[in-house]
């Protein structure tokens, strides 16, 4: 019920067109790569998706990224805005259930997001390479792998925009760890479960033990997160 | 009033917005992994540059291609906004001013806050510069007029994007919007700069400088040469066309 | 029986007492009217209430629940209205209503019924954000009305409203408890607004209750304090300036 009511108060709010004309720019992404300059690219001798993820996965995880924090953003000004915030907070429903009804949203949108994508990059191969038989399953993996590298930064920016009463403070929050995160060496592994620097992780230059331990590194991060969110709705209650 | 005081009253306007906190952490941030890697600019000899060039022109090409921009769009909407939220705006347009004017003056305002950071970002080299060359025992600073050269290309180049970001912010009424189409048009310039009509997207002017400035300096990475013609009258019409938009759509937005 | 006490309710800052040892009995089915001037501790007793603050010391039971062990099930029979509107600008004036609705588990006829109540209808599907000063103000009311709770707390809820929309509010304020058999807990810092519609009134000054009682009670006590007690109003005003001088020769 909860999920029902945190997407009624998305209506007119842009969320939904902002991400799906999102979700179509970075799918033009590959396209206008491939559209622009193919002989660089179609006459590589490795798999052709590993070539489109190489070529074009920095930008799209990178527009992925943007979504995220404005979604995150546009999610909790409409409850700041107008003071909607204090009237949930004197109704009996708990704070901690409207934040994770949020992340969910968040998280079904950007999946929504990779879809597009997905598609996008089967056009391209479609197009200027040729489909092959386990294609279709490469791809699922990949943006699989994308989307579940994607969830600590959907739950930490869910509770950043959760804490910021002023919408450009978490809006400026989340560009500046995005930043941070452009400027970290994909090699490095600590440095990389960085929580914004992971959805420029590809499957395609990512040992498969290296895979293991960025699920499970996906897996802690998203659990502390939402602990830490809960603790902080219990702590903020009680210094009201 | 005149033009310059109107802008004294619109750089007053933005007195208590933390702005200038805006403009500085991100040039923090891109200048302590550059001190902290310094021993990195050792392993160039493949691209042919030489270490204290790609110590400057790999913060430089990090500052353009994502930060820079970024800070502008931030910039351009907090200008607005400073006017929107509480209606500031209602009272300017009753008081004996010209919509034109202001709305020029809140644009060179944007120009200098540029400015600002730009100092902001050459402060810090010089400072990390140093701070790199004692550590790693090797003269990082270059001469200030090479660095100066550099970073007035940058800032130059980058006065067509400001004029477009500028005319979203005063055309998109909805902030979050106008930052986030801000936002979104900085990550194409990578794959701008590669295409022969880069000239066509403002956005990647600043980092088609430096990357070609880069270029120059790397002497085994081949050239990446760009042609003034057309590109200084392409920039200049869109300069001159996204200002004109913006001060019609200032006035009307506003007067609604 | 008294549906709201509190005892020894206390809110302080570490620079001043925003409500200081405050115990307050409220009566099943009554209008109870929390005057005081600004700045006198009425909204932040409302927001203890509705959990929306923390007292920093004391209690209260609400309907014999105590906070903060109860807090979800004393929310479920408030309906709230605290320092002016609070919705969803994005929303039309009817969806900010069905969220609420919904969270309330009250059934789809409410909404039509509050906004008829409120004199909405007409404007249910305009955008909230659109609304003028004076329908913000019953949209929230509104808010606080839907399902006919067994408690009101409506904290200043004719500011901002005209006139007319004023006698409306009074009125329909005044006909709540035979109505819908509940308790209104209603905040004014002027006593002429209330005057009519209370059956008892708090009086707060700086955080400290002054007087609690009936109208007629208070007419008593202030007739024995020597105060006039021709214009209620004006014998209000005299207690307040006479607690300020009070303290003033304290300080």
């Amino acid at each position: 019920m909860s999920i029902c009511l945190e997407y009624k108060k998305l209506k007119r709010t842009g969320f939904l067109p902002a991400f799906f004309g999102g979700g179509l720019l970075s799918a033009f992404v590959p396209i206008g790569n491939m559209m622009f300059r193919s002989e660089i690219f179609v006459n590589s001798p490795e798999p052709a998706l590993k070539i489109l993820f190489n070529a074009n996965w920095q930008m799209m995880a990178m527009l992925n990224l943007f979504l995220i924090v404005i979604g995150a953003c546009i999610m909790y000004h409409t409850e700041y805005a107008d003071n909607a915030m204090q009237k949930m907070d004197a109704l009996p429903i708990r704070q901690s259930s409207n934040f994770f009804s949020k992340f969910f949203i968040l998280t079904v949108s950007i999946i929504a997001v990779l879809a597009i994508e997905a598609a996008s990059l089967a056009f391209c191969i479609h197009h200027w390479f040729s489909l092959y038989d386990e294609f279709a399953i490469e791809l699922l993996k990949s943006i699989g792998y994308a989307a579940i590298l994607a969830v600590p930064t959907l739950i930490l920016m869910t509770g950043i925009a959760s804490i910021c009463k002023n919408m450009w403070i978490s809006l400026g929050v989340g560009i500046i760890c995005m930043f941070v995160a452009t400027m970290i060496p994909k090699t490095n592994f600590i440095l990389s479960l960085f929580p914004f620097a992971l959805p420029f992780q590809t499957l395609w230059d990512t040992e498969s033990t290296r895979i293991f331990q960025f699920i499970c590194g996906v897996g802690i991060e998203t659990g502390v997160f939402g602990m830490a969110e809960l603790i902080y709705l219990k702590v903020r209650r009680k210094f009201q | 009033m005149s033009f310059l005081s109107l802008i004294g009253v619109e750089l007053k306007k933005i007195q208590h917005s933390k702005i200038l906190w805006i403009l500085l952490i991100p040039i923090v941030l891109l200048w302590i992994p550059a001190v902290i890697n310094a021993d990195l600019n050792f392993d160039t000899q493949l691209e042919g540059i030489s270490p204290e060039n790609n110590f400057l022109v790999q913060s430089f090409m990090g500052f353009a291609w994502f930060m820079y921009p970024a800070s502008l769009v931030i910039c351009t909407v907090l200008l607005n906004q400073t006017e929107r939220s509480n209606r500031g705006i209602l009272k300017m347009f009753s008081l004996p001013i010209s919509r034109f004017k202001l709305c020029l003056a809140k644009f060179v305002v944007l120009l200098i806050l540029a400015v600002v950071q730009m100092v902001m970002m050459l402060t810090m080299y010089f400072l990390c510069a140093a701070i790199a060359s004692s550590i790693q025992d090797y003269q990082f600073i270059l001469s200030p007029l090479i660095v100066l050269k550099e970073a007035g290309m940058i800032y130059l180049s980058s006065i067509p994007m400001a004029t477009v970001y500028w005319m979203l912010a005063t055309c998109i009424q909805t902030p979050i919007f106008s930052i986030g189409i801000g936002l979104a048009t900085i990550v194409p310039s990578v794959l701008a700069i590669n295409t022969k009509m880069w000239f066509l997207y403002p956005m990647c002017y600043p980092f088609m400088i430096i990357t070609s400035e880069m270029h120059k300096m790397a002497t085994n990475l081949g050239t990446f040469s760009y042609k003034l013609f057309p590109w200084i009258p392409v920039a200049m019409a869109f300069t001159v066309i996204c200002l004109v938009i913006s001060c019609i759509r200032f006035g009307q937005v506003e007067g609604r | 029986m008294n549906i709201i006490e509190t005892n020894k309710l206390t809110k302080s800052y570490s620079d001043f007492m925003a409500v200081s040892n405050v115990d307050l009995h409220i009566r099943k089915g009554s209008i109870y009217g929390l005057l005081g001037p600004n700045g006198a501790g009425k909204s932040t007793i409302m927001k203890m209430f509705l959990g929306l603050m923390q007292p920093t010391s004391g209690s209260f039971t609400i309907d014999g629940k105590s906070y903060p062990t109860d807090r979800l099930k004393i929310l479920s029979e408030i309906g709230s209205f605290i320092e002016g509107p609070a919705f969803y600008g994005n929303l039309s004036g009817e969806e900010n209503l069905e969220i609420i609705r919904k969270i309330l588990g009250l059934p789809k006829s409410s909404v039509s019924e509050v906004l008829d109540l409120m004199g909405l209808t007409e404007h249910r599907k305009r955008l909230a954000k659109k609304y003028s000063l004076g329908m913000k103000q019953r949209l929230g009311l509104a808010g606080a009305l839907i399902g006919k709770p067994p408690i009101l707390i409506l904290d200043e809820p004719t500011n901002g409203l005209d006139p007319v929309g004023i006698h409306e509010v009074r009125n329909l304020i005044r006909y709540l408890p035979k109505k819908f058999e509940c308790t209104v807990l209603i905040s004014s810092h002027l006593l002429s607004e209330i005057e009519l519609m209370v059956d008892d009134i708090g009086i707060l000054n700086h955080g400290q209750l002054l007087f609690e009682g009936t109208l007629d009670e208070f007419r008593y006590s202030a007739g024995e304090k020597g105060y006039s007690t021709d214009k209620l109003e004006d014998t209000f005003l005299t207690m307040i300036e006479e607690d300020n001088r009070k303290r003033g020769a304290i300080r």
